[in-house]
């Protein structure tokens, strides 16, 4: 029987080492982060997208999203299905009040892109410590969904896992519907595409644009309910997730959520890849490598400045 | 009187554009303002619509204050502006841009027969419903910046420079489509324009404009084109 991949450590490792079984495990393996990445990049693409501010405490909220859910699940003994429901609709809200107290007034004055990014990871370093206080350094993680395991061909893949990337399917697909076919959707849309012409046709700008960062906040806390079943967590996690949006939304295109997608599925496999090829150690180089790439080969993006 | 501007001061910054400009439009008139470039037409017409409101003074709209409502209120009341420089919605498809000039909630309702009208208006526009606005022509983004304004349910329409940088036969296919707005419609037009001839046919009544100030008002067919031409300068 060949050794497998996770005795290779060294760099240069010969291919044949490596079995076909190993290399479909990673594509499965990277295809299920891609997905969850994925939905993570979403809610990072629509503040963009729609507010032209980039939210450095993207990861924070995710994690966040996740511990609430945890909260609930744990300490209410609620069910998974309500404990997320609340748990979104919680974000929902926070988010609202965050761009009415926070974001609206900094936006107001001049010099709001930097303002906004200092605000936000000023944020983020906050309320990580928060829930560092309230529910201390012990790593957490949110049950599977479902248990057992299904095994085609070379490969063992948990229902857990399927379901996941069922649930994200599900998740894009409700987000493009609300986007192309709401009124709302539509207007924010509109405004990342043109603000002058969102004026023109009678949008209310700030409505649009708290709907907008309230709507992505609750999409980047599921994301992080879903990230949550899969990593262990703790609060410093949340910076891991921001680095990662980061790259795959500018690898992407910013503001696309199209580009997104795409861009967190390839970057997904690729981090699979490198884990596969050359080790853990490895991922985090890797990542910054594509972002390096992408920025010197074509810094607008898979999308190219196409925009929500 | 439909739209009523009474002595509105405007500034950009410490940078006075408007100086106590009065106006009005009677309901179902088309009413021209010329002048030249960079003298505060398109400001007053922003004035009006709510995207940069006046320092001081007052805008009427059938006989209630706009002077400070917002563009949501102003355009859900019937006026609706259509900027020279279009702000068409890119990667939006004709379609599109249309439905979203009925985004207020008055217009919603009459999609369908706004659409109609606007369809008849510029038949181009149908056959390109689903081509993305970052694609078209000069002409056809013309077409869907004023047929999104008409979208609106306005009854008060506000076209700046709709004919700028066009061919002639386009010019004047713009030109009609404007009249057969107002004739067929009712709607009240105030146009800015610097197609001097066009606008005198078209219009019931001029203004010009100067350096922020309303230089003279006069019937349409109280003017030659040679006496307007001299004012600008």
């Amino acid at each position: 029987m060949p050794p497998s991949a996770s005795s290779s450590r060294r760099a240069g490792i010969l291919p044949g080492r490596l079995t076909i079984r190993d290399l479909i495990n990673a594509l499965v393996s990277g295809f299920i982060s891609g997905a969850l990445y994925a939905s993570m990049a979403l809610g990072l693409t629509i503040i963009y997208g729609v507010i032209h501010v980039f939210n450095f405490g993207h990861g924070i909220v995710a994690v966040l999203g996740a511990y609430g859910a945890w909260l609930f699940l744990t300490s209410l003994g609620l069910g998974m299905i309500p404990s997320i429901l609340i748990s979104c609709v919680a974000m929902f809200f926070f988010g609202l009040l965050i761009y009415k107290a926070t974001i609206h007034p900094l936006l107001q004055k001049p010099n709001w892109e930097f303002s906004t990014i200092i605000f936000l990871l000023g944020f983020g370093i906050f309320l990580e410590n928060m829930l560092l206080q309230a529910f201390g350094p012990r790593v957490k993680s949110i049950p599977p969904f479902f248990e057992g395991a299904i095994e085609i061909a070379f490969v063992r893949i948990n229902w857990h896992e399927v379901s996941l990337v069922l649930i994200v399917i599900a998740f894009v697909v409700a987000l493009h519907f609300f986007l192309k076919k709401t009124w709302i959707g539509q207007a924010m849309r509109a405004v990342a595409q043109e603000m002058d012409g969102a004026r023109v046709v009678g949008i209310n700008i700030n409505r649009t644009f708290s709907l907008a960062f309230a709507v992505a906040i609750a999409a980047t806390g599921f994301s992080g309910i879903l990230l949550g079943t899969k990593y262990y967590m703790t609060p410093h996690i949340g910076w891991d997730w921001m680095v990662k949006g980061f790259v795959i939304v500018v690898f992407g295109g910013l503001g696309s959520a199209t580009g997104a997608v795409y861009g967190a599925f390839i970057l997904g496999i690729a981090e699979a890849m490198a884990t596969l090829y050359l080790g853990a150690l490895w991922v985090w180089p890797v990542w910054f490598f594509i972002f390096v790439i992408i920025l010197l080969l074509r810094p607008q993006g898979i999308a190219g400045g196409r925009t929500l | 009187m439909t739209v009523e501007v009474q002595e509105i001061d405007s500034f950009y910054g410490d940078l006075q554009v408007l100086r106590k400009v009065s106006l009005r439009v009677d309901e179902g008139e088309v009413v021209a303002l010329l002048g030249p470039n960079g003298h505060g037409k398109s400001t007053l017409l922003k004035a009006i619509a709510g995207l940069h409101p006046p320092t001081s003074g007052s805008v009427r709209y059938r006989g209630e204050d706009i002077s400070r409502a917002s563009n949501e209120r102003i355009v859900q009341m019937g006026l609706a502006y259509i900027p020279e420089e279009r702000h068409l919605f890119p990667y939006m498809t004709v379609m599109e841009n249309l439905r979203l000039g009925a985004y207020n909630p008055r217009a919603r309702g009459r999609i369908g027969e706004n659409l109609g009208f606007v369809f008849a208006l510029f038949p181009r526009l149908e056959e390109r419903r689903d081509q993305l606005c970052s694609t078209l022509s000069g002409g056809e983004s013309r077409m869907v910046a004023i047929g999104r304004g008409l979208m609106s349910d306005a009854t008060f329409l506000m076209v700046d420079e709709p004919s700028i940088g066009l061919s002639p036969a386009l010019k004047k296919a713009v030109f009609d489509s404007i009249r057969k707005i107002n004739q067929g419609r009712g709607i009240s037009i105030l146009i800015v324009e610097q197609e001097i001839e066009h606008a005198l046919r078209l219009a019931s009544r001029i203004y010009m404009m100067k350096k922020g100030q309303i230089l003279l008002e006069r019937g349409a067919a109280d003017i030659e084109k040679a006496e307007i031409e001299k004012a600008y300068f």
